[in-house]
Order: C-alpha cells, then sequence, then structure tokens
C-alpha cells in the first residue's frame, strides 16, 4: 500500500477554500503588524526623543503605502470573519456562502475605498514634498 | 468527438516505488462519462488498470476519483462538461492507495464506526405500532441521509490532509443525520467523539466538501449545526 501517494494536479481552488486561505495569510500579516506595531510602541520609554525618532521612520512615504495594505488587510480579515459567523450562527446559511462572501466583501470594498483614497492623496502629498 | 488524452495515476504494489503517470489516447464516443472512458482502456487498450465500480449510475458510490483536481464519481461525470480534451485521473487523495485508483476505505469507515452510524434507542418501542416519527421531523433529515458513502467529501478536506484523525466531513454528517433524528437517543454515545478537538471543532469552513459531493449535500451546515447543538449540551 502507497501510504503517501505523489499528487498529479493540485487541488482545485473555489470561492470557499480561496477565502480560507485568505483569511490565514492576512491572519498571520496581522500578527507580524501587531508585532511591529508594539515594537514601535514600546520606545515611548525612551523619552520624547527616542520615540519621535522611530515615528519619522515609520511616517516615511513607503509606511504610508504599507498603511493602506493593512487597511486592506484587517477589513478582509474582519469581514470574512463576519461571514465565517454568519455561516456558524445563523440557520441554513452554509448554502450562501458565496453570496454571504460577495455582501460582506461589497461592504469592505467601500469602506476600503473611503479609506484608502485619503490615505493615498496624503501619500502622493508626502512624496511630492 | 475530439481525440481525448487520458493521464491516470498508475501504481503496482508488485512493480513501482511509487506512482506514475501513465497516458492513452482515443477518441470517445458522444456521450461517455470518465466510467466509460476507464472501461473502455480496460476492454480494450490495458486490461491492468484497476479502479472501483459498480452501480455505473451514482448509487453505490464505489468510483469517487480525483477528476482534473475535483473530486466526483467516474459514473456521474459527463467527459464533454470537462471542458478540456485532457482528464487527468488521480486515487482519491488522503487515502493510502491499493492499486491504481483503489484506495484503502478503512481509515474513513473507522471514522464512520466512530460516531456509531445506526438509531439507538433507551426507551423499548410501542407494542402495537413501530416508532413514529412527524412528517416535519422527518423532513429534518433531508440533505443528512441521502450519503452514498463514496468518500470523495472527506478526501476533499484539506482538514483531513493535515489531520488524519479528524473525523471528516462524511462522519460528521452522518452523526447528525442521527443526532437530528427525533427517534433517537444516542446523544451521550456519541457525544465525545463529535464533541472533541479531532470531531466538529476541527473545521474550519472551507466549503471543498460541499464542491464535491456528487450528492450535493451540504456537510459544513450538518457540522455547523452539530457545533450548536454541542454548545447547547454544555450550557
Ligand atoms: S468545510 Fe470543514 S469538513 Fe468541509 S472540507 Fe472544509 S474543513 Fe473539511
Ligand atoms: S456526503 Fe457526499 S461526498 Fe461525502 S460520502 Fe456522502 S455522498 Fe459522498
Ligand atoms: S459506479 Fe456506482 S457510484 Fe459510480
Amino acid at each position: 500500500m502507497l501510504e503517501k501517494p505523489p499528487v498529479i494536479k493540485s487541488y482545485r481552488w473555489h470561492l470557499g477554500s480561496i477565502a480560507w486561505i485568505l483569511h490565514r495569510i492576512t491572519g498571520l500579516l496581522l500578527v507580524f503588524y501587531l508585532l511591529l506595531h508594539i515594537w514601535v510602541i514600546h520606545h515611548i520609554t525612551s523619552g520624547p526623543e527616542g520615540f519621535n525618532k522611530v515615528m519619522s521612520v515609520v511616517q516615511k512615504p513607503i509606511f504610508l503605502l504599507l498603511e493602506i495594505g493593512l487597511l486592506g488587510t484587517v477589513l478582509y480579515h474582519a469581514f470574512n470573519g463576519v461571514r465565517i459567523m454568519i455561516v456558524e450562527f445563523a440557520d441554513n446559511a452554509a448554502g450562501a456562502h458565496k453570496a454571504i462572501f460577495g455582501a460582506v466583501m461589497a461592504i469592505a470594498i467601500f469602506l476600503f475605498l473611503v479609506g484608502g483614497v485619503p490615505m493615498f492623496m496624503h501619500f502622493l502629498h508626502a512624496v511630492s514634498h | 468527438m475530439a481525440e481525448y488524452t487520458f493521464r491516470i495515476f498508475r501504481y503496482d504494489p508488485d512493480k513501482d516505488e511509487t506512482g506514475r503517470i501513465q497516458e492513452y489516447r482515443f477518441e470517445p464516443e458522444p456521450g461517455w462519462t470518465v466510467l466509460d472512458a476507464l472501461n473502455y482502456i480496460k476492454w480494450n487498450l490495458d486490461g491492468s488498470l484497476t479502479y472501483r465500480r459498480a452501480c455505473r449510475h451514482g448509487i453505490c458510490g464505489s468510483c469517487g476519483m480525483t477528476i482534473n483536481g475535483k473530486n466526483g464519481l467516474a459514473c456521474e461525470t459527463q467527459l464533454k462538461d470537462l471542458g478540456t480534451t485532457v482528464v487527468t485521473i488521480e486515487p482519491l487523495r488522503g487515502f493510502p492507495v491499493i492499486k491504481d485508483l483503489v484506495v484503502d476505505m478503512e481509515p474513513f469507515y473507522d471514522k464512520l464506526y466512530a460516531i456509531k452510524p445506526y438509531l439507538i434507542t433507551k426507551t423499548p418501542p410501542p407494542t402495537d405500532k413501530e416508532r413514529l416519527q412527524s412528517p416535519e421531523d422527518r423532513k429534518k433529515l433531508d440533505g443528512k441521509y441521502e450519503c452514498i458513502l463514496c468518500g470523495c467529501c472527506t478526501s476533499s478536506c484539506p482538514t483531513y490532509w493535515a489531520d488524519k484523525n479528524f473525523l471528516g466531513p462524511n462522519a460528521l454528517l452522518k452523526a447528525a443525520r442521527f443526532l437530528f433524528d427525533s427517534r433517537d437517543e444516542g446523544f451521550e454515545d456519541r457525544v465525545n467523539a463529535v464533541d472533541d478537538k479531532h470531531g466538529v471543532w476541527r473545521c474550519h469552513t472551507i466549503f471543498n466538501c460541499v464542491e464535491a459531493c456528487p450528492k450535493e449535500l451540504n456537510p459544513t451546515q450538518a457540522i455547523v449545526d452539530l457545533r450548536k447543538l454541542m454548545l447547547r449540551g454544555r450550557l
């Protein structure tokens, strides 16, 4: 008997599995961000000088762009999380998980634009100075 | 019909170290299913090709396999619906391969036995009639009892690939079929297996099982319903 047969073709992706893998990836990114955030904030113990120095680094244009990515990461993770909670707790919602995905992502994209456009303007402003 | 290329997973325990791909090219007849193509190969091109089948109309559950990266029944998959003339056929993943497309289903049945897939009763039956069930209560079992044990769901589940002790969508759907049966009194007998870290709580709602099930059942719904039942049982 062959315990670990080689796989010829990787298993087909679909909306449910893509949503799941993105949830994992954004979850890991948020853990990474949280560590970075704590690292930055801990500089407050080194007094105003030291704190301002770190803050000037994380206010560079590249970080302004990354923050837009952070907004997208948070929104995806939060709203796919809402989808999963609906599937778990609403009655007979598992069959509608794709429609629920569409609905929560529409809200997430709206909020991403509301937050992301001004953030991008801020970034353009920062690079032009 | 056009010429098709069938890329089939082959493994002979007497000769092969591991699995390999063998290609067969021919022109199938219109209306053929994947199973018809396999039969054609076995009867005309290569008698050594080994696979399971019996009913050839989607009721025995023997012919579950991975067709172009997705689990399904060979006998219910029309070649023309695949949208390609290159057809890759693999044994159900997640299970050990015995030969070619034949996998060892024992681990799958072990999970099923763990949830005690039969009506458990404690009160004696009425003496003048059988145990009756109202049409409303009977309706609650729709979508739970139709499973043909083909294994397509559990074999498609990434959680099962990672945790071979996970009961898997099939056994959990079966558990729901009995736990939500108004005549069943086996909650205590099943709860330990179901309310376990390898039971309902392992599922990550990936929905591969729902995509795979040839009977269009929804094991994920059964799993979230069981989770709510387990929570109520704890409260
Ligand atoms: S929904 Fe749950 S049981 Fe179904 S494939 Fe995903 S992890 Fe497995
Ligand atoms: S639930 Fe569907 S995919 Fe799973 S064993 Fe039953 S019929 Fe097959
Ligand atoms: S041969 Fe019976 S289900 Fe396909």
